[in-house]
């Protein structure tokens, strides 16, 4: 009983968080632009005040259309519902498995550039393509970071992995091949979560969108639940980063001083990776398009070079 | 003097009307291509606009103008045809590219036929206008209404072929910009035939020259693009100046300096900060963007106005600057110089931006030239044109100034062409300044009477490029017509070549490495 109850808390800690993370990275960034910016509680507002507002679907619009929130949004819940955030537990659960993680994620990804091509507007179109080019490519980098991971912990499963690499204190020599998969992972995390340098989320300009150019036919409530998602797969990114590369301060124990430390550097750790997006952006200009690949093949080749130390 | 400068410009046979530093001559319809061709080939005249004017009531005949700069000797050649009796005329736009929307113009707006024109679809009126309904016709009904129409659609260019498709964009955009729409012909993500239309900023300007009271045209040229209304009402009272023979005092010349090149600072400031911030360079935009306020307010202090709007009188400017004004804008312009270059200098070490910048959107000299390109893009091709230099107004003769140049053409050439402008006018108005005379700074003139049945060309060199106003009166002295040549309205028809080969997600960026008034080329 006390597992699920546990488990629930942790499976609603992203998306009650996430629009706080897109927040603090955006304060972050108009401070850095020497701007006093939104208050980091904006994305909050702004997701109430679409819930509330009237939709706008197209007449062309099918099923998918209609549908495709539900199911992106569904699909960053059960995503997050298998991922370690500050306890571990339910270590043996298959909906933790690598491969399940990244196939749930990648339904959301379907459903998502299905509904930019539906109504038939030609930005839909180009963000969907776009979308498909860039998570095809990325999937690789992200799938062998995890998996050098699973190597050394010797399971697929995030649970498993995060409790190997906060428990066994691995040789020195891992040291390395344990950075080099982070470095894979973050480029896929960024690429996943259409962020610099693979796509801009400030930007207004409809021909160079990917991420956005898929939701902007999208009005309503059904804009608030892809604008959630793509906040809450942020957040999903960012605690799996945090918890399998980086797992001080998860709670073992179950106790209530350790599950409050464990949200502690939870929260510290987001905060972190908040920080070093956001820096980021402000920092390096966006990529051009056609040599994002070539960067998504450095996360890919990282990560296949970390394997190789592992095995070897 | 100026009379023999002249004569050696026109062919034999002609009898030229010369006067000021223009030269009218007459040529028969049909001999007006060989003229104006063997003109075109002549390397120091430059076509500056084709130009047509509706006489039926005082002449019984429309004219067309086809006017030609002298730069350096400051003098314009200008032979005109007559059309007594027909509505058609022989096109030049088959031998000069850069006539082709002169014509186009003309055709939609006085309903003359240019024959022989290769596009004969209509120029900026859209579909909703009614045919055989010509606004510029000195008949037409200004204050009226016309019915609406429902005309067939615009044929626009088209490449067929396996895996092409077009992309419809605008109108409306997503940010807050001018409407204008794009039509891309793109093999995947690679632009393959770019064309722009326009017109949807149509607002009737030039009709309204003609009707209001001359005080209320000053304002009128304010407002034909926002971001340019000092050059424009500069260039318009400065051909209302000569045309009335008013001379505007020294020290309103070296004011008027000053404001331009604050104009000029103004938007260039913020063409750079957005050109940074398309690319995703954060940090260049709100610098840019800061630059450009500070600016701003440096107007607002000295005129009372952020654009400069109600500075340019005819006769002078209504705004002076005392010198304490001035010792504390030299400060102030200083302190911005310098926050503009550790900008600039942080900008240019950034990789990820250069990469962006470097080779694209690239326009090549032979489009350039075969458009008329001018401003920023024809500078960031090497080939120096600058009105302040080549056709001097205000007291540009007096000071000290090179042209800002770049080599390549593409988005990083225009964005240095502007860099180099920001010194330069920051260094303009330091000399306006130390060499300003103290006098008055307006010619209050009384009544006003102007020439009569007279042509004025004035040409003012804007923050995007040069621009030419074409005041004419009747034989009453009245204003009978205003033409107004942005050089957005040359530089639109380049910048589709400018697309091809680059990717869809850059054209943004390429768009505002132009950065083109809506505004200005709809009138």
């Amino acid at each position: 009983m006390a597992y699920i109850i546990l488990w629930i808390i942790q499976l609603l800690l992203i998306p009650l968080f996430s629009p706080l993370c897109v927040g603090i990275i955006r304060k972050i960034k108009a401070r850095m632009q020497n701007r006093q910016g939104a208050s980091i509680f904006q994305p909050y507002k702004d997701l109430w005040k679409l819930l509330h507002k009237d939709e706008v679907i197209s007449q062309d619009a099918s099923w998918v259309f209609r549908f495709a929130p539900f199911v992106v949004f569904g699909a960053t819940l059960a995503a997050a519902a298998g991922i370690p955030t500050v306890t571990i537990l339910m270590a043996q659960s298959f909906t933790s498995d690598i491969i399940v993680f990244i196939g749930v994620l990648a339904v959301g990804t379907f459903f998502l550039a299905l509904a930019g091509m539906d109504t038939g507007s030609a930005f839909g179109g180009f963000g969907s393509s776009r979308e498909m080019t860039i998570s095809a490519l990325a999937e690789g980098g992200l799938m062998f970071s995890l998996l050098a991971l699973a190597f050394l912990a010797e399971t697929t499963n995030l649970f498993g992995i995060a409790e190997a690499m906060a428990s066994s204190v691995f040789a020195l020599a891992s040291l390395l091949p344990i950075g080099l998969a982070f470095g894979g992972f973050f480029i896929a995390l960024l690429a996943e979560t259409a962020r610099f340098p693979f796509d801009n989320p400030a930007t207004h300009l409809e021909l160079t969108m990917i991420h956005e150019a898929m939701i902007l036919e999208y009005s309503g409530k059904r804009l608030a639940l892809m604008e959630w998602a793509s906040a809450n797969k942020l957040m999903i990114f960012m605690t799996l980063g945090a918890s399998v590369f980086f797992p001080f301060g998860i709670d073992f124990s179950l106790s209530a001083v350790g599950i409050t430390m464990g949200m502690l550097a939870w929260g510290v750790k987001i905060f972190v990776f908040c920080c070093a997006i956001a820096i980021l952006e402000s920092s390096m200009a966006k990529l051009r398009f056609f040599r994002l690949p070539d960067l998504l093949l450095i996360s890919f080749i990282l990560s296949v070079v970390a394997i190789g130390l592992i095995i070897a | 003097m100026a009379l023999n400068n002249v004569k050696k410009y026109i062919p034999q046979g002609y009898n030229a009307r010369v006067s000021g530093n223009a030269a009218f001559f007459e040529v028969p319809m049909g001999e007006i291509v060989q003229v104006v061709l063997s003109f075109a080939k002549l390397e120091q005249m430059q076509l500056k606009i084709i130009t047509a004017s509706d006489e039926r009531k005082e002449q019984r005949c429309f004219k067309i103008f086809y006017i030609f700069g002298i730069p350096k000797e400051h003098l314009f050649i200008i032979p005109f045809i007559r059309l007594e009796g027909t509505e058609e005329f022989p096109s030049v736009a088959p031998g000069i590219h850069e006539a082709w929307n002169y014509e186009r113009k003309i055709a939609a707006f006085f309903g003359l036929k240019p024959v022989g024109h290769p596009d004969s679809r209509r120029l900026m009126l859209h579909e909703n206008w009614p045919d055989n309904l010509y606004p510029l016709r000195k008949d037409f009904p200004w204050n009226s209404r016309p019915a609406h129409a429902n005309g067939k659609g615009y044929a626009f260019e088209k490449i067929e072929g396996e895996g092409v498709y077009e992309i419809p964009v605008g109108p409306i955009h997503a940010g807050i910009i001018e409407p204008g729409h794009f039509r891309f012909n793109v093999a995947g993500e690679e632009i393959l035939l770019l064309e722009a239309r326009l017109g949807y900023t149509h607002k009737g300007t030039e009709k309204l020259f003609e009707t209001l009271p001359l005080q209320d045209k000053v304002r009128l040229s304010e407002k034909i693009s926002g971001d340019s209304s000092f050059s424009h009402s500069l260039a318009f009272c400065q051909a209302v100046e000569i045309l009335a023979g008013i001379k505007a005092p020294d020290r309103s010349a070296f004011l008027r300096v000053v404001y331009a090149e604050l104009e000029r600072l103004s938007n260039h400031f913020g063409d750079i900060a957005f050109i940074m911030l398309d690319t995703g360079f954060n940090f260049g935009g709100a610098h840019g963007a800061r630059l450009r306020e500070m600016t701003m307010r440096i107007a607002d202090r000295l005129t009372g106005s952020r654009f400069l709007r109600g500075v340019n009188a005819i006769g002078g400017v209504t705004k002076d600057i005392a010198s304490q004004e001035q010792e504390w804008l030299l400060r102030e312009l200083k302190h911005i110089e310098k926050d503009f270059s550790e900008v600039i200098s942080i900008a240019q070490e950034s990789e990820s931006l250069l990469n962006r910048l470097k080779k694209t959107g690239v326009l090549s000299q032979e489009t350039a030239l075969a458009h008329g390109v001018v401003g920023v893009p024809r500078r960031a091709l090497g080939m120096p044109i600058d009105a302040r230099i080549q056709y001097p107004y205000a007291a540009y003769a007096d000071l000290d100034k090179e042209i800002a140049l770049a080599e390549g053409g593409d988005v990083y050439a225009r964005f240095l062409v502007r860099v180099k402008e920001v010194h330069t006018s920051c260094n303009l108005i330091k000399q306006a300044l130390e060499r300003i005379p103290q006098g008055k700074i307006l010619t209050e003139g009384g009544n006003i009477s102007l020439q009569k049945e007279e042509m004025i060309i004035s040409i003012v060199e804007g923050w995007r490029g040069e621009i030419v106003h074409v005041v004419s009166t009747d034989s009453h002295g009245q204003i009978a017509r205003v033409d107004v040549r942005d050089p957005s309205f040359l530089n639109w028809a380049a910048l589709g070549h400018a697309g091809p080969g680059n990717i869809v997600p850059d054209f943004p960026l390429i768009n505002k490495s132009f950065n083109l008034s809506y505004s200005g080329n709809d009138l």
